[in-house]
């Protein structure tokens, strides 16, 4: 579904990717780990082109979109991103935020989008915020409406950068176990985060990153049970 | 003893009723006040359209070009000429800048109000650019990723995304700028526009007697209260959202 050559992204002088390949199949769900500055963010937004790379392809459903340079929208809509800090709309109600892009971009009738973000709501049990700010949810609740308003698009792919990161620790289930629902019903999912638990539990495949490359990859049982590089040895036994 | 009270009250009051009848009544001078306070409304009302109107398509000149990572060439040169614009504008005084316009641009224009309108205008227009600049810069940078990452294009994210959030920003700089204007509309006497400054100082002249100056400052306070009651509520409309 995605594939990624030879992908590389600097920031100034800082080599931040530094030549990653990558094969993400349909339904697969790939979960990214590694220590801070290792550049698993920036490769995630590299994926829907949030940032635009130095070098390398990246297809999407058998189109290079690197190379894109009108069309990268038609793209994003199939890629529903989630954000470490939500990035809903604060002038928007709840229902706003979730009809806005499908409406805007003629993919559903202001009706049909607000039949759809009601369902949506209904699913995450927050029908009753519809009309409210999102200055007025928690945080555990922000980021499940930030998932929903994505996936009133009918992405066929969701991109995750570290959406627990930012949670009071009472909220990180809540939304772990909304992503587990969306993994289950068959959803392919990239995600970035340092829930190693989630990792183990939902993941098909674990990729480890360092220093801008993709050092070490496995299922998770031999992941975590038997990582073979020193640097992710070191890595778990900091983390776990 | 209660005759002098009454009789220094009356005398209170009897001055009061003589000085408000020698500055507004008498000779009809009201309606020289109503005169100059209409052309200074006016001015300040349509100054103040065209410098929100004309200084957001100046602002988003200068924003648009600062994310593109390859501006075409009209959009470089657009942006090079609102830059300098900025700079001549908010680097002469105001007074200058209307006798230029009195004097030199508009020299042909008969009508003095309109080349007040468009002078100060046009000053406004550079300050209100830069307030809705940095309005559309504070911003958090995740909306537009918000946008950009759920498929609208740059516009459509700057018009249902940034910009609302932008414009509630920058009101309380704009209500700072337009009472600005209004009170720099007492300028307009130097190229001979009857605004409500002109029109005191007309009248000190007549009846050699200065009290008008105090009358007119309580006239600019009155217009500038109701400016701030007005920006107060439009602050508290766009407010709904952060209320928890």
């Amino acid at each position: 579904m995605i594939s990624v050559k030879g992908l590389r992204k600097n920031f100034g002088s800082l080599e931040v990717l530094r030549g990653i390949d990558e094969e993400i199949r349909k339904g697969e769900k790939v979960v990214i780990v590694g220590p801070s500055g290792s550049g698993k963010s920036t490769f995630l937004r590299c994926l829907n082109l949030l940032e635009t790379p130095n070098a390398g392809e990246i297809w999407f459903d058998g189109t290079e979109i690197t190379c894109l340079k009108k069309g990268i929208d038609q793209h994003r809509r199939k890629m529903g991103m989630v954000f470490q800090l939500f990035n809903l709309c604060p002038h928007l109600t709840v229902e706003q935020n979730i009809t806005l892009a499908p409406v805007m971009l003629k993919k559903a009738s202001k009706e049909e989008a607000r039949e759809t973000a009601h369902r949506l709501l209904k699913r995450i049990g927050l029908l009753d915020k519809a009309e409210k700010y999102p200055a007025t949810l928690s945080g555990g609740q922000k980021q499940r409406v930030a998932i929903v308003r994505a996936l009133a698009m009918e992405p066929k792919v969701m991109l995750f950068d570290e959406p627990t990161s930012a949670l009071d620790p009472e909220m990180v289930g809540e939304v772990l176990e909304l992503i587990g629902d969306l993994a289950k019903e068959g959803m392919t999912l990239v995600m970035v985060t340092h829930e190693m638990g989630f990792a183990r539990e939902v993941g098909n495949r674990v990729l480890f990153m360092d220093e801008g490359l993709i050092v070490e990859q496995a299922p998770p049982d031999e992941f975590f049970g038997n990582p073979r590089s020193a640097r992710l040895q070191d890595f778990l036994a900091k983390v776990l | 003893m209660l005759d002098s009270i009454t009789s220094t009250a009356g005398g209170w009051i009897d001055s009061l009723w003589d000085v408000i009848n020698r500055v507004f009544i008498f000779d009809a001078r009201y309606t020289l006040w109503l005169e100059g306070l209409g052309n200074t409304l006016i001015i300040a009302f349509f100054a103040l359209i065209i410098g929100l109107v004309f200084g957001f398509f100046l602002a988003v000149i200068r924003v648009f070009h600062g994310a593109s990572e390859n501006p075409s060439w009209i959009l470089r040169i657009l942006n090079r000429i609102t830059k300098i614009f900025v700079t001549i504008i908010r680097g002469t005084p105001v007074m200058v800048q209307l006798l230029i316009f009195h004097f030199i641009i508009l020299v042909s224009v008969r009508n003095g109000v309109l080349v007040g309108i468009i002078a100060f205008g046009i000053n406004s227009s550079a300050y209100a650019s830069e307030i809705f600049r940095g309005g559309i810069l504070s911003v958090d940078k995740g909306q537009t990723e918000a946008g950009r990452s759920l498929g609208l294009n740059y516009r459509q994210t700057m018009s249902r995304i940034i910009l609302p959030q932008a414009i509630k920003n920058s009101l309380p700089a704009l209500g700072n700028e337009f009472i600005t204007v209004l009170k720099e509309t007492s300028l307009a006497g130097v190229i001979a526009i009857t605004d409500v400054t002109r029109a005191a100082q007309q009248i000190r002249g007549r009846t050699f007697d200065p009290t008008p100056l105090i009358f007119l400052a309580i006239i600019y306070l009155i217009m500038v209260l109701f400016l701030e009651f007005l920006i107060g509520r439009l602050e508290r409309r766009l407010r709904r959202s952060d209320q928890r």
